[in-house]
Parts: C-alpha cells; sequence; structure tokens
C-alpha cells in the first residue's frame, strides 16, 4: 500500500497533475460546462452560514401579528415593511433576496429550532450545535463525522478539499480526522518560493522530509498532526494550482462585505470543480445586547445581499440544483428586549435552508410567546431534526449513525 | 541539547553528535509510562492518585520521554524560558542570559519593573489616542504599535502578560475603538502581575470593555447581562458556578457605571452616576445584600473555582496544557494565600520543576503572535512591517480583534493547512530580507538560536546537504530553520 506520502513524494497523488486537469476535478467542469443539472449526490454541495453570537429569530422571521411581540419589543420590533409570508409571519424588510427564494419556492423556514434544556452560554451552546451532541464539549463535528464518512466510503478523492471553510480557522463542526481546507483566497494558497541570489530553490522535498522526520522520530506533542498537515498544504495548494483559474462571478457581490468575500471565495472554489463538498461560512456581531436596531439590521442587508449574489452565481454557473444552504445560530434572543434597546441570550429561533434541491414552505411549529421558560421559547423542533434531513435527504448519508440516534426527519427537500 | 551551556556552537558535519534523546535506550521510566498508557485512563489516574505534589512532579519528569534530559543544558532551559515568559531572544541576548544562569535570568524577568525600557518607549512608533476618526488606520496602527513592543521589549513577561489577559478578559475592535482598546491594553501592562480582583475591578469599568461587554448601557431598571454572564462564564468560576438568576441578579449590581465625556461611545474615560445604580437589594450566590459591582468582584475571586480556573489558564499558557489535579491545586493555594496576586502565581510557575519537565518542552504551539514576533526578535529587528502584522491575521491571530468574547483557541486549532503555509511562507519572507546581513554563525548558529540546537536528525542532515551542497546559501538555511516543525512549536 502506498501512503499518501508516498504518492507525494513520487507525485503519483492525482492533485500533481500539473496543468492538465486531473479527473478527480472533472464532475464540476463537466456539470459547468455542459450546463446540465445533475443532482447526483456526490455532485451535491452543503453550504453553511453561521450566524455568530446568537441571531435575533424574532426580528428576522418576525411575527407581525402577534400583540405579544409588540409589546415584548417597544423599540425593537419591526412593524414597517415586513415581507410577509403569510398572515401571521414575515421576514425582516433587508431580506429581500431570501423573499425571492421564498417566491420561487426556494426557501424553507424551520421554526422553534432548538434542543432540550438549553444552554445560554455561546461557547457551549455552539458547541452543542457543532457536535450535534446536547452534551457539547470537544469531539468531532457532525460535518466533520459526514466527511469522515465520506473518506471511508471513498468518496473524498481529494482528501483535502472536501470540507472548505472560508477564513484562516476550522470551524469545530468541520473537526474530525479527515482534513478541511481553511481557505483566504485560491490564489495565494501556494508555497512561496525561496529565491537565493537568483536562483530558485526546491523547497517542498525538504520540508516533507523535516516534517516527515520529526513525526516519525518519537511521540512528541503535535508531530504527528504537524506533519498531515504539511501533507495537506502541499496537496491542496498542488489541487488549487491545477485547476481552472479562470472563474468569473456571474453575479455582483456586494463591496466590503466579508459575507459576500466569504461565499464569493465558496462559489469559485465551487465552480473551479475542486470536488468540494461541504462549505462554511460564517457571519459574526449578532450578540447585540445594546442598540440592537441599526447592527442587525446591518447585518440582515448584509446576509441578503450575499446570499442573493451567491445564489444568482450559481445560477449562471448552471450550478443551482447542487447548492443547498443552510443557516444556523447557537441561539436566538430573549423575547422581551432588555432595557439597552438589545436583547439578551434566549433559546429557539428558525433556521434558513434555500436553493434548488428546496421544497419551500413554513416547517415545524412557531414557539409560543405566550407560554415561556424564564423568559424565553419553549423550542419546538429538534435541531438534529433538520441535520438528519440534509443528512439523509441531501446528503445521502446515514443520518442516525453521523448523529448518534434517530431522529424524525422534516421534507424540507425535493427528492 | 548537543550544545554545553554558553559554548560556541560547533560545526556540524565533522563533530560527532552524541545519540539524540529518542535514540538513547528505553528507561524503565519509560516502559512504566507505556505500560500506564496502555492500560488507559484508569492506571494512569491510579498512579496519580494520593500523590504529594513532589511525586507529581517526578512523575511528570518520568511520564514523557521524548524529550527526556532536554533541559540539562542551561542554554536550552533559558531558551525555554524565555520564549514562555517573552518572545524568544536575540543570540547575543540568549547569550547574556545563559551566562546569568537560569535563576537569575528568572528573577530579571519577574522584576521586570526594575529594567528600564526607554529604548523601546523611544523607538515606538507614535499612537494617538484620542484620534477617533480614521478608525481603520487608527487600527492598524495600535497592531503595529503593540507587536513593535514585543519585538523589541527589555521586558518580556510584561508583554507576555499583557497578551495573557487580552486573551482572558477580551474585548474588541469589532465594538470598542483603538483608543479605548489601546488604554485597556496599557491597563493590563499596569496591572499584569498584580492583584485578579483589583485587575476586575479596573476592567469593570475599563470603557473597551464597557463597550465590548455593553456595560455602558446597563441600567438601574434595565439590567444588561452580558457582563455579569461573562465575567462568571470566562473570567472567573466558568460554568457550572452559578445559575440564571445569579447572572440576572448581578447585572443589577453593576449597573451605575457608564462612559464619560457625553457618553460618546468611543469615550475614554468612564464615570459613576448614581440614579443608574439600581440599590436594591439583590441575592448573588445565596447571599443577600445592596451590592454594587465591586461587590460581586469581592465575592467571585475568593471562589476555589476561580483559582482553579484561572491557574489552570496560566499553567497552560506557560508550561503545557491540561495540568495535574495536584498541580492545579497547588497553584490555587498559591494564588488564594497570596492574596489572589498573580505575580506569586507566575513566579511559581516559572519556578517549578514541571515547568522544566520534558513533559513541558515543545508542549505548545507558537501562536501566531509568537511566531511572528520571537522570529523578528531573534534577527535583530527594530521595526514591524505592515505585512507582518498581517501575517499574524493570516496565520489566524488578529491583534485587539479576538474571534469572540472567549479570546483565541490555543494549541491544534492554529495548525491547519491554511495557517502552515502562512507561516512557511513568511518565513520566507524574513529569510530574504533578513539572511544576508545576519550574523548567524552558519547553519550550527541559526539552529541554535531558533530550535535549542535540537533538531531531528534527519533535518540536521537535510539542511547539512542543503548548506554543503550549494555553498553558502544563507537565505535558504535561515528559511528552512523557521520552517522546520521545531520550529513551529514553542
Amino acid at each position: 500500500m502506498f501512503s499518501r506520502r508516498d504518492f507525494l513524494k513520487q507525485g503519483l497523488l492525482p492533485v500533481f497533475a500539473g496543468s492538465a486537469v486531473p479527473s478527480v476535478f472533472a464532475n464540476g467542469l463537466a456539470a459547468s460546462a455542459a450546463d446540465s443539472p445533475n443532482t447526483a449526490p456526490s455532485n451535491r454541495v452543503l453550504v453553511l452560514v453561521q450566524l455568530a453570537g446568537g441571531n435575533d429569530g424574532l426580528n428576522t422571521v418576525i411575527p407581525f401579528q402577534d400583540a405579544t411581540y409588540h409589546d415584548a419589543r417597544p423599540t425593537l420590533r419591526q412593524d414597517q415593511g415586513v415581507l410577509t409570508l403569510n398572515n401571521q409571519l414575515g421576514l425582516h424588510p433587508n431580506l429581500k433576496a431570501l423573499k425571492a427564494q421564498w417566491d420561487a419556492g426556494q426557501l424553507a423556514v424551520v421554526q422553534g429550532v432548538g434542543y432540550p434544556s438549553p444552554n445560554l452560554s455561546h461557547f457551549a451552546s455552539m458547541s452543542v450545535w457543532e457536535t450535534a451532541n446536547v452534551k457539547g464539549g470537544f469531539g468531532d463535528g457532525w460535518l466533520g463525522r459526514y466527511l469522515n464518512y465520506l473518506d471511508q466510503v471513498g468518496e473524498s478523492p481529494n482528501h483535502t478539499l472536501e470540507g472548505v471553510s472560508a477564513g484562516s480557522l476550522v470551524p469545530p463542526e468541520m473537526r474530525s480526522k479527515t482534513p478541511v481546507t481553511a481557505l483566504q483566497s485560491l490564489r495565494n494558497f501556494r508555497l512561496q518560493k525561496v529565491n537565493e541570489h537568483g536562483t530558485m530553490v526546491d523547497v517542498e522535498n525538504p520540508l516533507m522530509q523535516f516534517y516527515g522526520g520529526f513525526s516519525k522520530a518519537g511521540p512528541a506533542p503535535y508531530a504527528a498532526i504537524l506533519d498531515t498537515t504539511l501533507q495537506e498544504a502541499l496537496a491542496a495548494s498542488h489541487g488549487l494550482q491545477a485547476t481552472d483559474a479562470s472563474y468569473v462571478a456571474k453575479a455582483t457581490y456586494p463591496a466590503n462585505s466579508p459575507i459576500a468575500n466569504s461565499l464569493k471565495l465558496v462559489a469559485e472554489t465551487i465552480v473551479s470543480g475542486l470536488g468540494v463538498r461541504v462549505a462554511h461560512v460564517t457571519l459574526g456581531g449578532f450578540d447585540n445586547h445594546a442598540r440592537e436596531k441599526p447592527v442587525h439590521d446591518k447585518l440582515l442587508l448584509d446576509l441578503d445581499q450575499a446570499l442573493g449574489a451567491f445564489m444568482a452565481d450559481m445560477q449562471g454557473h448552471g450550478l443551482a440544483d447542487r447548492i443547498l444552504v443552510m443557516t444556523w445560530s447557537e441561539f436566538g434572543r430573549r423575547v422581551n428586549e432588555n432595557g439597552s434597546a438589545g436583547t439578551d441570550h434566549g433559546t429557539a429561533a428558525p433556521m434558513f435552508l434555500l436553493g434548488a434541491p428546496v421544497k419551500g414552505g413554513l416547517y415545524g411549529e412557531a414557539p409560543s410567546l405566550q407560554s415561556l421558560d424564564n423568559g424565553n421559547l419553549k423550542f419546538t423542533t429538534d435541531f438534529r431534526s433538520v441535520y438528519a434531513s440534509v443528512l439523509q435527504g441531501y446528503l445521502n448519508a446515514p443520518a442516525s449513525d453521523l448523529l448518534g440516534g434517530t431522529f424524525e426527519t422534516l421534507p424540507l427537500l425535493k427528492s | 541539547m548537543d550544545q554545553a551551556p554558553g559554548s560556541t556552537p560547533t560545526p556540524l558535519t565533522p563533530a560527532p553528535t552524541p545519540p539524540p534523546i529518542w535514540q538513547r535506550p528505553v528507561s524503565r521510566r519509560t516502559v512504566l509510562a507505556t505500560a500506564a498508557g496502555g492500560a488507559g485512563a484508569a492506571a494512569l489516574a491510579a498512579l496519580w492518585r494520593g500523590g504529594s505534589l513532589a511525586q507529581v512532579l517526578n512523575r511528570v519528569q518520568g511520564l514523557t520521554h521524548t524529550y527526556e534530559g532536554v533541559f540539562s543544558s542551561e542554554r536550552t532551559r533559558v531558551a525555554h524560558l524565555l520564549r514562555r515568559a517573552g518572545f524568544g531572544a536575540s543570540p547575543q541576548e540568549l547569550d547574556r542570559l545563559t551566562g546569568m544562569g537560569t535563576a537569575a535570568a528568572t528573577n530579571a524577568l519577574l522584576n521586570y519593573q526594575q529594567t528600564p525600557n526607554q529604548q523601546l518607549e523611544a523607538s515606538l512608533p507614535g499612537f494617538d489616542p484620542t484620534v477617533t476618526s480614521n478608525g481603520g488606520r487608527q487600527a492598524s496602527a495600535l497592531q503595529a504599535w503593540w507587536l513593535t513592543r514585543m519585538v523589541g521589549t527589555a521586558r518580556p513577561l510584561e508583554e507576555k502578560m499583557t497578551l495573557f489577559w487580552h486573551g482572558l478578559l477580551t474585548s474588541g475592535l469589532d465594538k470598542s475603538g483603538p483608543g479605548q482598546l489601546y488604554q485597556q491594553n496599557q491597563l493590563f501592562r499596569r496591572t499584569a502581575m498584580g492583584n485578579f480582583d483589583d485587575l476586575l475591578k479596573a476592567v469593570s469599568k475599563d470603557p473597551a470593555m464597557m463597550v465590548y461587554l455593553d456595560t455602558e448601557t446597563n441600567r438601574n431598571g434595565k439590567p444588561n447581562e452580558n457582563y455579569a454572564r461573562e465575567l462568571m462564564e470566562l473570567f472567573t468560576t466558568g460554568i457550572g458556578h452559578y445559575s440564571e438568576d445569579d447572572v440576572r441578579e448581578s447585572a443589577r449590581a453593576f449597573t451605575g457605571w457608564t462612559l464619560g465625556r457625553g457618553k460618546q461611545r468611543d469615550a475614554l474615560t468612564s464615570t459613576f452616576v448614581a440614579r443608574y445604580h439600581d440599590e436594591g437589594v439583590k441575592t448573588f450566590m445565596g447571599k443577600t445584600g445592596t451590592f454594587t459591582g465591586d461587590d460581586i468582584v469581592d465575592m467571585l475571586v475568593p471562589l476555589r473555582a476561580t483559582a482553579e480556573r484561572l491557574t489552570t489558564r496560566l499553567f497552560s499558557y506557560f508550561a503545557y496544557p491540561n495540568p495535574e489535579p495536584e498541580i492545579v491545586q497547588h497553584l490555587a493555594d498559591v494564588f488564594q494565600k497570596n492574596g489572589y496576586n498573580v505575580g506569586a502565581v507566575v513566579k511559581e510557575i516559572l519556578t517549578m520543576d514541571a515547568f522544566y519537565s520534558p513533559k513541558a518542552y515543545r508542549a505548545l504551539v507558537k501562536s501566531p503572535t509568537e511566531y511572528v514576533a520571537q522570529t523578528l526578535r531573534a534577527v535583530g529587528a527594530t521595526s514591524v512591517s505592515a505585512p507582518a502584522v498581517a501575517a499574524t491575521g493570516q496565520m489566524g491571530q488578529v491583534l485587539f480583534y479576538p474571534p469572540n468574547v472567549a479570546g483565541w483557541p490555543a494549541g491544534a486549532s492554529w495548525i491547519n493547512s491554511s495557517t502552515l503555509l502562512t507561516r512557511i511562507n513568511f518565513a520566507a519572507g524574513v529569510a530574504q530580507k533578513a539572511a544576508p546581513a545576519s550574523t548567524f554563525k552558519g547553519l550550527p548558529g541559526l539552529i541554535d538560536t531558533f530550535i535549542d540546537g535540537n533538531v531531528t536528525p534527519s533535518t540536521r542532515d537535510a539542511l547539512t546537504q542543503a548548506a554543503t551542497g550549494t555553498g553558502q546559501i544563507p537565505v535558504t538555511l535561515m528559511y528552512f530553520v523557521l520552517a522546520t516543525p521545531e520550529y513551529q512549536l514553542n
């Protein structure tokens, strides 16, 4: 058996194929070139959008007819310009692109999503969502387990780019022994050459020797992870350089918007046919204990415009059938606003799923604003039901195994 | 490991090197340790049970073997000390402190108030905290200002502790202004080794913190829970030691303090306004009274959970992660017996055997800030360029911009394919610039300065080959040494 190191050394790993596009990357390009929808599970991409800090669900999907909502939110209530979903509920006025998705039957809104005995700590609750384990902790992430499953069933030809996250760090929900690539730019993801008085020095082989030797020399802390990470870095950089670098966005992404930049990078990665299966982007800033309105309005505007551009870009590249976007946040916020025109940590909140694979509509039950638990909403849908629906119905993966339990699925997706 | 203390590095190829530690005969202790590991956590736990601190430390020494004996070299001890309690050293600095000996070097680091730092202060790029326009440029200037301090300070522990507090008592540019964060940074620097209760009381009224965690809007009758929650969850006891009612009640106690100067959000002062303070009776952790924020701090700091959490964090920052329970209990005792003095705990950590145990050697991953600052300090840089500041961000750490209120996750989370490439590419940039003019004495000098002369044999072979094969190639050699896995660790 060849190890990956051997492949790398001998240049046998397909990502080393130089200028020719290696076969493992052909799927994306073929689908893109032919412009024909191909929804085979192996071509599907899940894009996870994390709304970090605890998004105010009640001001995102708004129960605008509910008198309790109006009373609870004397300064924060949205009563102008709500984009109605039905006679009770409406989207925040800034969610215009999401409303267009809704009108096209491509937006699912799952209401009242949470979990039993909710934790009001950002970090404890994030880890619950990330691990899909109500005990939280530092175990593998639920998407990490999915990527690891792909590896095990031999559906992970690149070994490095099936999971990508925009940014400098790998998010915990993608954590497992299967590598995930944090991307800040496709172009810069490469080893710089060293110029020794005009001579370009080969640095790759010596580096491989250093890291391999260090990890073999003895059981030292971090030696193994440094070695595998170097191999992943070289493999990923070769993969990225070997692809068609001619991506041109087929939609206008808003300028000066970090979330738009992140989604554009994800789009580039998908269009370049790198075999990405799960992508992760983060929009932070939702922890608005004070002066929430202007901040939250802007965040939702940025989110909506970025998602709108991303979906249009995917559509333009003929890839819309292969893209499912899902948003999540560690919790919603307290029903009553606080004295600082903000909201404190809460519990249940809605999730969005959007894209051509989605069966649009409302799912789950809107939580009661009257029957509260310490001022917080009681959840009506377990978040793991949503995960299970996506794993099983979209990614064609064994949801119960990956989630460590069986959860009722929702008919969120076209089969 | 093969350099005698203070000796001139010897040429590499001809000199016979003693067997590296990992090739030495397996000791009985190693066998025991392996057996314990094989028998699993239960056996290990049994091994720990009921031991005195001295016994525990013996076991710490014995349980890891890869780096056994590494600290027999005084030079390695001092280099380790300078990496952990500071930002590494130039060859000259390492020579000087090794000459002093570990004990004297430790004292000099700890008693930094006695070390003049005018040279640094005079060379710093200017930063005016009162400038509130041009936020982006102010933020970059602030980052460069601090990184320059780390590279050039004569009081490395002062900066290292300031970085510790920035990572624990977080505030960030996503909410607070650059001027406010400059002031907070100076507060951390002033009180870095002082009493924890004093620091927490000052931070509770610090404008950057008041904006970051919303105490500026916390008012009588309109409590805002943000600061109260994080004070307990992250700054003191940790989760599991307080109730949601404690969060709500202590938020009321913290009312009253607000920003000064017309309450603008970028104010650099804070002030107490009596009518904003909730004077009512609060019940906090089973006690009842008309508590203020300072009273809450006074109740939280003496709790054992606070002592254990803070000392675990300090030990993990300086020595190695997940300290043994006996070590935590010992340090928590030191903290409590010394009136919650942080300096006493730091002194204890830097002088305890566990700090110089094989388990502590290269047991931490250099944070991006450490990687960049140590490299620049070692090559004698006197200023910090904008690309160097940007590089720390691409490696995963933007100073004054922690990812959230929990600060930066450490250890393995610093290493992924993207951040490792950025580190290695940063090494290329530094080598390209610094190597031609450097005074390192060839490959042995480079290895001695950056990785204690302690390098994997195969790496040494490869480096030697690179050095001899192509003649004098200082850029490549410096690059390679900075890119080694050994140098990624601390």
